[in-house]
């Protein structure tokens, strides 16, 4: 199906496959349209449909509470083209720069899942096409049979990558999550689509790096660190990393962390903020290379960070309500600009 | 415009933001910075989020939603925003704000963001409201270009080409939004496109040699306009990659 999307500053024409999303063959043509969750909730990827007809995927995505009721406002990551359709989206819109990760549609295969945590599973998947990313990107999952995607971000960083590696926290009525919970899933083929994500770490940034994340939004923080790691970032630039979870029983990836600031010591510090429980004396005592401390987890870095906040580019990920308090802390007490603060809402 | 009442001074702490809505229904978000009041559109241009859920240290006024950010002075934008607020002139009497204007879409247009008071009043008595019907026509590829248009309200589209290559250029106007903008370009006396209302829509036609005197007169607006124009040039140079 042909595609027009009016933006503010040109026209863009592409073509759609049949039952493909109007976001993802925009991305897939290299068209940078706005997107932020790409999976219904956000509404950024909002557009107004001028000519032609769509089908809706999901009829109640959270993110249409952002569509105005009779301006026939669509989300452009929940439909599909029904015959040919022209758009108008008010945001200036721009071809991807040279070198960009185009996403496109992959496959793949789960192995090796594992238990990280009571309620969180970490697993991989083997590509069927090998696929670059930049560290701190997520891609879109969907089981065969399992109705809609999800966005994960990739825990490990490789160019060319044949296998990524995610975690899923356990959901109550989160498909995915329930899919991924209720057996073993070894062996299991899924949908793909990506890389997708302006989250981005790049090692000429030239600048220190603060990664603020809660709960499995330390995801994509572990990319960023195993890229930087690999591109030795941390013999010219500072890192911090605030890991925020409930309680000790909610925390994964501390000996990955742990062995990270042992590698690098004075220059990437690693605290772990229990938001719910104090800090047992016996967990300091276990992992001396990790700092501990009870709070929200933008709390406990606006206490440690006063005085760090210059060259300092800040990643965010996590729930949204924690990515905002996190946010809000980044511009009223580190007074970073918007351009050095790079989120990414697990909404 | 009878002057309407917005909202009383300690309704809106220091340093806080607070969305109200006056008499006959206009909301405002209004902003206290250190005393001082400033009031704006309520919802976001970007994603018509609520402003009042924003966040504001006392200068600027950031958009939670995608942080998008403004200068509470004049609501110009900052870093990533894309369109200027809506600034409402507020007066204080007392403990009581109140708004007067019932401006017209020149506040908003983002080439006029950040002028003098006195230059953009006298740049408002040069803008006259033109209305047009769906599938109207404002003018056409060859046109002679001696005036320049805001969109007020409605949908205008554009086609470049002529005869059986015209196509439609692609590009999506916002209120306060200006095009036919050769006409305050020297040396490009004719239109290059045709631009046809797509549904009913109201426009401000300003003359761009009235226009120009105008900032002659005011050389430091004059600048900012300039600056603004050689924005909105490249902007639209920098999207004209071959399409895919």
């Amino acid at each position: 199906m042909r595609v027009q999307v009016n933006a503010r500053n040109r026209g863009y024409e592409f073509d759609a496959r049949p039952d493909e999303k109007l976001l993802h063959a925009g991305l897939r043509g290299g068209i940078d349209l706005p997107y932020e969750c790409s999976t219904g909730t956000c509404g950024t990827c909002k557009a107004t449909l001028i000519r032609g007809r769509v089908a809706e995927g999901w009829a109640d995505a959270p993110g249409k509470k952002f569509l105005k009721s009779g301006a026939r406002e669509i989300l452009m990551c929940q439909c599909v083209a029904e015959d040919e359709v022209m758009l108008e989206v008010p945001k200036f819109v721009h071809p991807m720069e040279p070198g960009a990760c185009v996403p496109e549609a992959n496959a793949g295969t789960v192995h090796r899942t594992r238990r990280l945590a009571h309620d969180v599973t970490g697993f991989s998947v083997e590509l069927e096409r090998p696929c670059d990313f930049d560290a701190g990107q997520f891609v879109l999952l969907a089981p065969t049979g399992v109705v809609g995607f999800r966005g994960y971000s990739m825990c490990n960083f490789a160019r060319g990558a044949r296998e990524l590696e995610f975690v899923v926290k356990r959901k109550p009525e989160g498909h995915f999550s329930e899919w991924l919970f209720g057996a073993n899933r070894d062996g299991e083929r899924l949908q793909a689509f990506g890389p997708l994500g302006k989250a981005v770490f790049d090692p000429g940034l030239g600048k220190n790096i603060l990664c603020i994340a809660g709960g499995s939004g330390i995801a994509g923080m572990m990319s960023i660190l195993a890229r930087a790691a690999d591109e030795r970032y941390f013999e010219r630039h500072s890192a911090w990393v605030y890991f925020g979870v409930r309680a000790m029983r909610d925390a994964f990836y501390l000996d990955e962390l742990a062995a990270y600031a042992r590698r690098f010591p004075g220059k990437l510090s690693v605290t772990l903020a229990l938001s719910e429980d104090d800090v047992p004396a016996q967990a300091a005592r276990e992992r001396p290379e990790l700092g501990f401390a009870k709070g929200l987890v933008h709390e406990v870095a606006k206490r440690a960070m006063a005085g760090k906040y210059q060259n300092l580019r800040a990643y965010v990920a996590g729930p949204p309500p924690a990515v905002d308090a996190a946010i809000r802390m980044l511009l009223l007490e580190a007074k970073l600009t918007t351009d050095n603060i790079r989120y990414d809402k697990y909404s | 415009m009878a002057k309407r009442l917005v909202c009383r001074v300690q309704d809106v702490a220091d340093r806080e933001l607070r969305e109200c809505e006056t008499e006959d229904g206009m909301k405002l978000v209004v902003a206290n910075a250190g005393g001082e009041f400033f009031g704006f559109q309520a919802a976001c241009p970007h994603q018509d989020v609520p402003l009042c859920e924003g966040i504001f240290d006392g200068a600027t006024l950031t958009c939670h939603m995608h942080l998008w950010q403004w200068d509470v002075k004049s609501g110009a934008p900052l870093g990533i925003a894309e369109a200027p607020l809506q600034k409402y002139a507020l007066a204080r009497e007392g403990d009581a704000l109140y708004v007067e204007t019932c401006a017209s879409a020149l506040g908003a247009a983002p080439l006029f963001s950040g002028l003098g008071a006195e230059t953009l009043a006298a740049l408002e008595r040069l803008a006259k409201r033109e209305e047009f019907p769906e599938n109207g026509t404002i003018y056409n590829v060859g046109d002679p270009a001696e005036d320049f248009f805001i969109l007020e309200s409605g949908r205008v589209e554009f086609l470049i080409g002529r005869g059986e290559h015209m196509r439609p250029a692609g590009f999506r106007l916002g209120r306060g939004e200006l095009f036919g903008w050769n006409a305050l370009i020297e040396k490009q006396p004719r239109r290059i496109a045709r631009a046809t209302c797509r549904e009913r829509s109201s426009v401000l036609r300003m003359n761009g040699k009235e226009v120009l005197k105008v900032l002659e007169s005011d050389p430091a607006s004059g600048y900012v306009v300039m600056r603004g124009l050689a924005e909105l040039i490249a902007r639209y140079l920098a999207g004209d990659a071959p399409r895919s």
